[in-house]
């Protein structure tokens, strides 16, 4: 949006002017977010590019409450003449919902004590990257998979895909906060000729803050390759009670089950089979979850989180006994709970000692879980259900590979069969888990 | 974040749900150059001919085989219900256009949200960029193709006010209370849409469209005896206002409270490869997994789909006729015209149970040489299309649905579904069971839920053995089909039909109940 002169406005000066008219026309309280981001998008296919994409977008989010009557819309039109209408015109939505006193901004004091440590979330060399360099990276990724997948290859895409974004917020009493970011990830997916009509696709995507934090790029395309190849020949086998490996990079597929149950929204509207259970063990002793907002670098780090509220590390989980839930600002108030955090950040499971080449050959016979299919989780029951691509070991020697079976269980006996942590937690994800080992799963398959 | 290569559908906001209807017909005929979807972003945002050719031409400057321009606005409005109030309003607005210029299979694309004309040149220059030739020419001028109507509006209509709404959300929750004292929540939400389209192309084409969407729906948490259990149901799609009439209250209030009820009984089934019953209606998610997305003509150009040498073959028994359609009345996959400004049709994937055609979006109809389906859509101006199901079902056959149910012996029977999944090149999938039955000796017997079912789509359609004549469609309006990072809103349909051997990834090995 521009002022009278022409001169484009801060983001600062446009909260400041939003929160001004927004009060002005009725309102008790506002939030005003604000949100640019840029974002380049390339890809391959059979060596040359199949797409290139670029854009920047902007976004304002404007949050209004009326007496205890409450509205957010968003907009990417920052000129004043139209925000001035989206504006009245909100505030005018908020007036017609009914009453609600648990919607009003937080109290000012829980926006205290917020972190001024360095996350080091902009990679200082981003704006450096070149198309040439963006296009170097994803040819590399994609002659390292062409390469790596042989004869079996029918196909393979290989992408680059990087953002810097910028966020401001500041609402009518006292929160103010900034952010920036970028984001680099690259990786490749690639199908492969299988018996029959099978063509299995595999795929390896890694991103992180920082490009210089990337693996190689042809290590990221061998293992694309590598994952499609160990998709070969994968078949059902006889339902069977069996150790599994969920393998880091997916096991949150399952666990997320466990921890969505934990947010005060849920709790509140009865429909978290953990509501009961703080204090209480859920799991097994191997397993502890911490939120750490704080890593650097970390794809979810943030100083505070989106209702102003300092970024703080919690256990959620200690050794199988539930800590602590996820309580945001408008469901403290309705729990009559202090708040917390409502939204995680960096979820993290502490590694354990061994790898999981030395955990496979101590089982006698088991199934690393590569890949998922389908499935839910049921927040008020607890009862998942979900299917599995994997992979059967036996006496530590690799068998098969298992395809189109399925595991289902309830979260509250599916984590007192943790058994054991692996050392190799995945860090290109907000999700930090390593392998974990689940004893007597039954795995449904013919 | 990049998306991973996956194909998903999910199904609105939580587990369970589902509303059935007899297919509809076509209705209605009209000419995109009338009123009223003929010149909103001409008066609206001074979007004329000129201008449109301006933008192809700078898209084309460095060559490419064609170019097209797809503005967009869109005014969504969602109240919820919570706790006996509605008291939240959401909305957005989205406005801008996206350019894609075309090479072969290869896409140029940038978009804006800033309509002025130097933004636009940008986002045009950024599509040209993937070229480097000499410009290719466009058109002189501009048609407008010819299409139905399959969602006709008031005059007027300009998406559904938000006063309207909180009387309707006040009656879900008042009628889903009075269902039983066993219902100890209720939540609700009323979202609806009003989507503007207009579509330029170098070749000459110039279609715009008004497409209203959304959804009512309340999902309800029951207790009994300490036990709670959770339903939720949705109706909806391409309509306005007048849709949602008492009978359409009343159907989603009864339904997510007798469902979440009737969960208080049900088990879940024993694992393993059993004979399964699809019921009629949102089962049909059964097809938009196991064959649709299979047939979706990018994996298949880039033979990266397990169907992409079936074409012609027997695939089925020859009661199964398997449709892509676009043509239904108000459904939520239902289009007068696709996102590359190509009329709504209806495309006959299986016909008799021969492999017959892939959906196609521009690209893969010039690939293989066909006539594009109207298949090319895309989730919103910030992202170029792709070939996409619209409406997906397979025609009734001649059994009795007592007769299908019996045929299957021991096995179970799907009422309802979440979501699903397909793994395009293997053509595995899996479908989340929410609601269902037990058949044991050929009766439908206890209550299941929570159930992910898998199979492999080629092997699911030869194992289709009968088929009842009650076809049904989805009604919902929340569903949407992932595919990329995309999400457009579909809809599928199934009459009740036996597949005689799925995995039921139960918890129990096979012999008893758990």
């Amino acid at each position: 949006m521009t002022k009278a002169t022409g001169k484009q406005m801060s983001f600062p000066e446009l909260a400041d002017w939003v929160i001004s008219r927004t009060l002005k026309a009725g309102a008790n309280d506002c939030k005003v977010s604000l949100s640019r981001r840029r974002a380049v998008e390339i890809n391959y296919r059979d060596r040359k590019p199949e797409v290139i994409k670029e854009a920047t977008t902007q976004g304002l989010y404007l949050e209004v409450f009326v007496n205890n009557r409450y509205a957010g819309q968003s907009t990417p039109d920052f000129r004043t003449k139209t925000l001035e209408t989206f504006i009245t015109d909100l505030v005018a939505n908020a007036g017609i919902m009914e009453e609600d006193p648990f919607r009003t901004l937080p109290e000012p004091k829980y926006y205290e004590g917020r972190s001024q440590a360095d996350l080091q979330l902009v990679d200082p060399d981003y704006g450096s990257l070149t198309p040439e360099e963006r296009h170097s990276m994803t040819k590399a990724v994609e002659n390292a998979c062409l390469s790596n997948g042989g004869d079996r290859v029918i196909s393979v895409e290989a992408g680059e895909y990087d953002e810097s974004y910028e966020e401001y917020v500041k609402t009518s009493n006292g929160l103010e906060g900034s952010s920036r970011g970028t984001y680099c990830n690259v990786g490749a997916s690639m199908t492969a000729q299988d018996e029959g009509d099978r063509r299995p696709a595999g795929y390896n995507y890694v991103g992180c803050r920082y490009k210089s934090d990337l693996p190689p790029m042809e290590e990221v395309g061998a293992e694309a390759a590598r994952r499609t190849l160990d998709l070969m020949g994968g078949k059902k086998i006889a339902t069977t009670k069996i150790p599994v490996i969920l393998e880091n990079r997916g096991a949150g597929r399952v666990l997320n089950g466990l921890v969505g149950p934990m947010s005060a929204g849920n709790i509140q509207q009865k429909r978290s089979f953990l509501a009961e259970k703080k204090g209480m063990p859920i799991g097994s002793r191997f397993l502890t979850v911490l939120d750490d907002p704080l890593i650097p670098r970390g794809l979810g780090s943030r100083l505070y989180d989106s209702d102003g509220f300092p970024a703080l590390k919690r256990t959620l989980i200690s050794e199988g006994v539930l800590n602590e839930f996820l309580v945001d600002w408008y469901y403290s108030r309705k729990l009559g709970w202090e708040p917390s955090s409502g939204s995680l950040s960096n979820v993290i499971i502490p590694p354990g000692t061994r790898s999981t080449g030395e955990i496979i050959r101590d089982l006698k016979r088991c199934i690393v879980v590569t890949d998922y299919i389908g499935g839910n989780s049921n927040s008020t029951t607890g009862d998942f259900s979900v299917g599995i691509i994997g992979k059967l070991y036996e006496k530590g020697e690799f068998v098969m590979n298992v395809a189109e079976m399925n595991i289902a269980d309830n979260h509250m006996n599916f984590w007192n069969r943790l058994v054991e942590v692996a050392n190799d937690p995945w860090i290109y994800s907000q999700s930090r888990f390593p392998s974990l080992v689940i004893d007597d799963v039954v795995v449904a398959g013919i | 974040m990049k998306p991973i290569p996956r194909r998903t559908f999910i199904r609105g906001t939580a587990l369970a749900g589902g509303a059935l209807l007899f297919l509809p017909g076509i209705q209605g005929c009209r000419f995109m150059d009338g009123k009223p979807s003929g010149n909103y972003f001409l008066g609206e945002f001074g979007i004329d001919e000129t201008l449109c050719s301006k933008l192809l031409a700078k898209a084309l400057s460095r060559g490419g085989d064609f170019a097209d321009l797809y503005f967009e606005y869109t005014v969504s409005n969602y109240l919820g219900l919570e706790d006996g109030k509605v008291n939240q309003s959401y909305g957005d607005i989205s406005l801008g256009v996206g350019i894609r210029t075309v090479m072969g299979d290869q896409i140029g694309y940038g978009y804006t949200q800033d309509l002025t004309l130097e933004s636009m040149m940008s986002a045009a220059a950024t599509a040209a960029s993937l070229c480097d030739m000499t410009a290719t020419q466009t058109a002189a001028s501009f048609s407008r193709p010819q299409s139905g109507n399959y969602y006709p509006l008031p005059d007027g209509f300009d998406g559904i006010p938000a006063q309207s709404k909180l009387p309707v959300l006040q009656q879900i929750n008042e009628k889903c209370f009075s269902y039983s004292p066993e219902i100890i929540k209720v939540t609700g939400g009323f979202q609806s849409n009003l989507r503007r389209i207009l579509i330029a192309t170098s070749d000459g084409i110039m279609a715009e469209d008004i497409i209203p969407g959304g959804f009512l729906y309340s999902s309800v948490i029951a207790e009994r005896d300490g036990r709670r259990e959770r339903s939720f149901y949705n109706l909806g799609g391409p309509r306005d206002f007048s849709f949602y009439t008492e009978d359409v209250i009343n159907e989603i209030a009864s339904k997510s409270a007798s469902n979440a009820i009737k969960l208080f009984d049900a088990i879940r089934p024993p694992a393993g490869e059993m004979p399964v019953v699809l019921g009629p209606g949102i089962t049909g998610i059964l097809l938009h997994e196991a064959i649709g997305h299979g047939m979706e003509a990018d994996f298949n150009r880039k033979n990266t789909s397990t169907y992409s040498t079936m074409i012609g073959k027997k695939v089925a028994e020859p009661f199964v006729t398997i449709i892509d359609d676009a043509t239904n009345m108000n459904l939520a996959g239902s289009l007068n015209v696709d996102d590359e400004g190509t009329p709504g049709k209806k495309t006959v994937l299986v016909e008799n149970g021969i492999l017959t055609s892939y959906i196609h979006d521009r690209i893969s109809a010039k690939h293989y040489g066909v006539e594009p389906t109207g298949n090319g859509r895309r989730q919103d101006f910030m992202n170029y299309p792709m070939p996409r199901m619209r409406n997906t079902y397979m025609l009734g056959g001649d059994a009795t649905i007592e007769d299908v149910i019996k045929a299957a012996g021991n096995g179970i029977y799907v009422e309802d579904v979440s979501n699903g999944q397909v793994k395009i090149g293997e053509g595995d999938f899996a479908f989340y069971v929410s609601q269902g039955r037990l058949i044991e000796n050929g009766k439908l017997t206890a209550p299941i839920k929570d159930v992910n079912i898998m199979g492999n789509g080629p092997k699911m359609l030869a194992n289709i053995t009968m088929a009842a004549n009650d076809l049904e469609m989805s009604r919902g309006g929340a569903g949407q089909c992932g595919k990329n990072g995309q999400g457009v809103p579909v809809s599928f349909g199934l009459p009740t039909c036996l597949v005689k051997s799925l995995t039921v990834g139960g918890t129990e090995q096979k012999g008893g109940r758990s």
